[in-house]
């Protein structure tokens, strides 16, 4: 039986501090190249102006 | 409205060979934070040969203040020599001018805290640090500024903690 004194093998990953932000978003983005990353930021822009272009046609 | 496309503004603007430097959401999401934005802002040197160059590329732009779209006002030397915000539509989206940001901090005082980054096709540009982003956003202090400063703090700690000791 597991000591409840003892560290935990492994610690629990917690990505989000007191402020909320993912951290591991974070790492994701500087995993990338400043190109790949604009290119993440206009996929967003895209995908809202398309859902935007959408609603207003319903 | 027009569909932001930042990659176009910003080699338009690398075309005319105008001086400038990515602050703001773009230049804090080229370096890992985990923001989104529709607008692109600058800050480009006031040097009179700039402005010139500066004052091309938005012609280029088709570039008018977005304020009073049905006037179709189109910005002029005086306005880009003012340290003021010039708020334009281009015909790639929004693009804010600025001649200064927080505590009056002006290209020349800007250049030394930025960064040299390559973005899709070649095209090279100037970037804030994020240190620097943070500082200027203190300054400021309007409530998106400050909500922004969480974002941008954890992606400068990550970014350290990245590269490593120094």
């Amino acid at each position: 039986m597991d000591d409840p004194l003892d560290p935990p093998l492994e610690a629990p990953d917690h990505p989000h501090d007191s402020s909320g932000v993912d951290v591991t978003l974070i790492r994701w983005m500087l995993d990338m190249t400043p190109a790949e990353r604009l290119q993440v930021l206009q996929s967003f822009v895209d995908a809202t102006w398309k859902a935007r272009g959408a609603n207003d046609e319903t | 409205m027009t569909k932001p496309d930042f990659g176009s503004l910003l080699r338009i603007l690398a075309e005319h060979g105008v001086d400038f430097v990515v602050v703001g959401g773009v230049g804090a999401i080229l370096q890992g934070a985990t923001l989104s934005t529709f607008d692109l802002d600058i800050v480009h040197s006031m040097d009179p040969a700039n402005i010139a160059r500066l004052l091309a590329a938005l012609g280029d732009l088709d570039a008018y203040y977005r304020a009073q779209p049905e006037k179709r006002l189109r910005p002029t030397q005086t306005h880009l020599a003012s340290p003021e915000r010039q708020l334009l539509m281009t015909r790639f989206g929004p693009l804010d001018v600025l001649g200064s940001i927080g505590k009056g901090r002006r290209y020349q005082d800007l250049l030394p805290h930025t960064a040299e980054m390559t973005i899709g096709g070649g095209t090279r540009i100037r970037v804030l640090d994020l240190e620097t982003q943070i500082a200027v956003k203190e300054e400021i202090g309007q409530e998106k500024d400050l909500a922004a400063l969480p974002f941008l703090r954890h992606a400068l700690e990550e970014s350290r903690r990245k590269r490593g000791p120094q």
